[in-house]
This record gives C-alpha cells, sequence and structure tokens, in this order.
C-alpha cells in the first residue's frame, strides 16, 4: 500500500465513525447524547488545531535546538591546510 | 571492502583534500578501501587532479570512472556501483558529498555502528545531539527543518533526517534500492531512505556536523522547494514497498 492509501483508508473510517455518531447510529457507552452533541461536532476542527500545533512545535524545536559545529570548521581548515601541505609535495596540484 | 563511490563535477579544489581524508580515516583504520570517482566531463580540470591522486595512492585505490557529460546523481551512483570490487556479499557503499560538508572521520563511528548492529544501512544525521551545521543562518534552518517535517507527515521516514546524503550501505542493498527509484535531486536520497524503511531494511543513525562552504554560492530557489514538493507527493502515491 502507498502511503497515500494508508492516509485514505484511515480517512474512511475516521469520517464514517464521525457521520456515524452524528446521526445517532451507534452509542458512546456512559456519555449522553447531549453530552455527545457538545463534543462530537467540534471533533474535526480540534483535530486540526492538533494537527497545526504540533507542526509548530516540531518546527519551532527544531530550529531552537537546531546543533551548531563552529570547531568543526576550525578543524577542517586545519585539515586542508596540512593535507594541501602534504599533497603539494607528493606532486598533486592543489589549488 | 568499503567503496566510495564520489560523484563529481567541478570539485578540482576539493576533490584533493577529500581523498586524503579518506585515506588518513581509512589506513588509520586498517580498513580495505577504494573510491570511485565519477567526473561528469568537469571543464575545470577535476579529471586531472584525480589522477595526480591515482599516482599517489594507487589505481586499486582511486578508481577513475568519469562519463562525458553532466548526467545526474542517480545515474553516477548506479554506474559507479558497476566498478565495486571486492565479494559482493561483504563489501560496502559510502555515499557522501565531495564538497567537504560531509567528513570522512565519522565514517569510523559509521563502520563500527553498522558491525554491533548488522544494520543494512547506516544514515548520518545532523538533528540529533551530537550533530550540526555550520553556516546556515535562520531562514536556511527553518527551511531545512521545514522540509524535513514535510516529509515526516507525507512519508513517515522512520529516521531524522530524510535529506541527508551521507550513507554507508550495503552493496547489495544499495543496488537493490537504488534500481527502484523514481526521483530527482534532493528528493532522491530522500527515495532511497524512506524505501528502506519501507522495505524492511535495518537502519541506523550516527550523529554527523555538516559544514557548509557554499551556501550564500548556491541559492535555494522556488524551484527547488516547489520540485521537493512534487516529488514528496510523487513518492505519497508509490507504493514503496515494491
Amino acid at each position: 500500500m502507498s502511503r497515500l492509501q494508508v492516509l485514505g483508508t484511515w480517512a474512511t473510517i475516521l469520517t464514517t465513525l464521525y457521520l456515524l455518531l452524528s446521526f445517532n447510529v451507534v452509542k458512546i457507552p456512559f456519555v449522553s447524547n447531549q453530552i455527545k452533541d457538545q463534543i462530537v461536532p467540534c471533533l474535526p476542527f480540534n483535530l486540526l488545531v492538533t494537527f497545526g500545533s504540533y507542526c509548530l512545535w516540531e518546527l519551532g524545536m527544531g530550529v531552537l535546538t537546531f546543533g551548531e559545529c563552529e570547531e568543526a570548521y576550525k578543524e577542517l581548515q586545519l585539515e586542508i591546510k596540512e593535507a594541501t601541505e602534504d599533497l603539494r609535495a607528493k606532486g598533486v596540484e592543489v589549488d | 571492502m568499503y567503496s566510495v563511490i564520489l560523484p563529481t563535477y567541478q570539485e578540482r579544489r576539493n576533490l584533493p583534500i577529500i581523498v586524503w581524508l579518506l585515506a588518513k580515516t581509512f589506513n588509520e583504520n586498517k580498513l580495505p578501501w577504494e573510491i570511485i570517482i565519477v567526473d561528469d566531463a568537469s571543464p575545470d580540470g577535476t579529471l586531472q587532479v584525480a589522477e595526480q591522486l591515482q599516482t599517489v595512492y594507487g589505481k586499486d585505490h582511486i578508481v577513475l570512472r568519469p562519463r562525458t557529460g553532466k548526467l545526474g546523481l542517480g545515474t553516477a551512483y548506479i554506474h559507479g556501483l558497476q566498478f565495486c570490487s571486492g565479494d559482493p556479499e561483504d563489501s560496502f557503499v559510502i555515499i557522501m558529498d565531495a564538497d567537504l560538508s560531509h567528513h570522512p572521520k565519522f565514517l569510523v563511528e559509521m563502520i563500527k555502528k553498522q558491525k554491533d548492529q548488522n544494520a543494512d544501512i547506516v544514515t548520518g544525521t545532523r538533528y540529533i545531539s551530537g550533530g550540526g551545521v555550520y553556516g546556515w543562518d535562520l531562514k536556511r534552518k527553518i527551511i531545512s527543518r521545514g522540509a524535513n517535517l514535510l516529509a515526516k507527515v507525507a512519508l513517515w521516514p522512520g529516521v531524522t533526517d530524510v535529506t541527508g546524503s551521507f550513507r554507508l550501505y550495503k552493496r547489495q542493498v544499495v543496488s537493490n534500492l537504488i534500481s527502484r527509484t523514481i526521483s530527482r535531486g534532493y528528493v532522491f536520497q530522500m527515495e532511497i531512505i524512506v524505501r528502506a524503511v519501507a522495505m524492511g531494511y535495518k537502519v541506523a543513525e550516527v550523529p554527523i556536523t555538516f559544514v557548509d562552504r557554499v551556501y550564500g554560492e548556491s541559492k535555494l530557489g522556488g524551484d527547488e522547494i516547489v520540485s521537493y514538493a512534487q516529488g514528496i507527493v510523487a513518492l505519497v502515491k508509490t507504493d514503496l514497498t515494491k
């Protein structure tokens, strides 16, 4: 299955469940219709907001905790120098 | 045998350094190695420098397999793979950038991890603790994380750095994966790793540092971002286990 097919399957299942609950075809045990009617219509929006928050969190945290490596740069500069001298001595043209 | 496939285009300045660093790393750790240089007819004389390096290190270590035109990364790997030596069942292929953004010293850790876990693939990641990037401004970091997030949400790749291209593969694994790829550019590297995870290969990660000395010269334009998004859409629609 492709990722699209998996996503499509889940979307169908969740939408069907949502519709069944909305039209009182199925009932949630221990939850009255009154309470259910206040919660179920909000669920799609809640899902969207949760997803949006997740993305924002991942992006924000990712950028905030992005590793820097100044030492790696400095180390590389030294190695370039060493390599250049060594190779020039052996006859390689190093610009 | 550890074969490094190095596609080059206009890398006259960096090629001697990367070869020197690779040779040093492999020799210090007493590993059998070869570097397969696939030059796409660089007009700056990259091939000449490669020939000089061949004189220094020997033809069994520096293998030259140039091509007659700029034919792209994916085909460069396929081309290079044909010339790997050593026992196919016990050989490894390393793919990395030739512009010194990837440092050969991380190969030691990658090789060790491969042996410890019998991993099919070991990939370098810039995003976990111990990894990082030098030379990127805030905008570039946001784009990088954004691209990675998009791939994560759309493809559930199972690795922390999807567009990274510093990897160690078992030779037969990379052959198998490359023959199935459909994408180009950044997405090509991502496709290989996403397919690998989907097909059940064992993938390990090692933190790496990425020293970008060319950012600022190369512009990451709107075109590339669009083609990246298109590439992801194509992969979402594909059955990656086949």
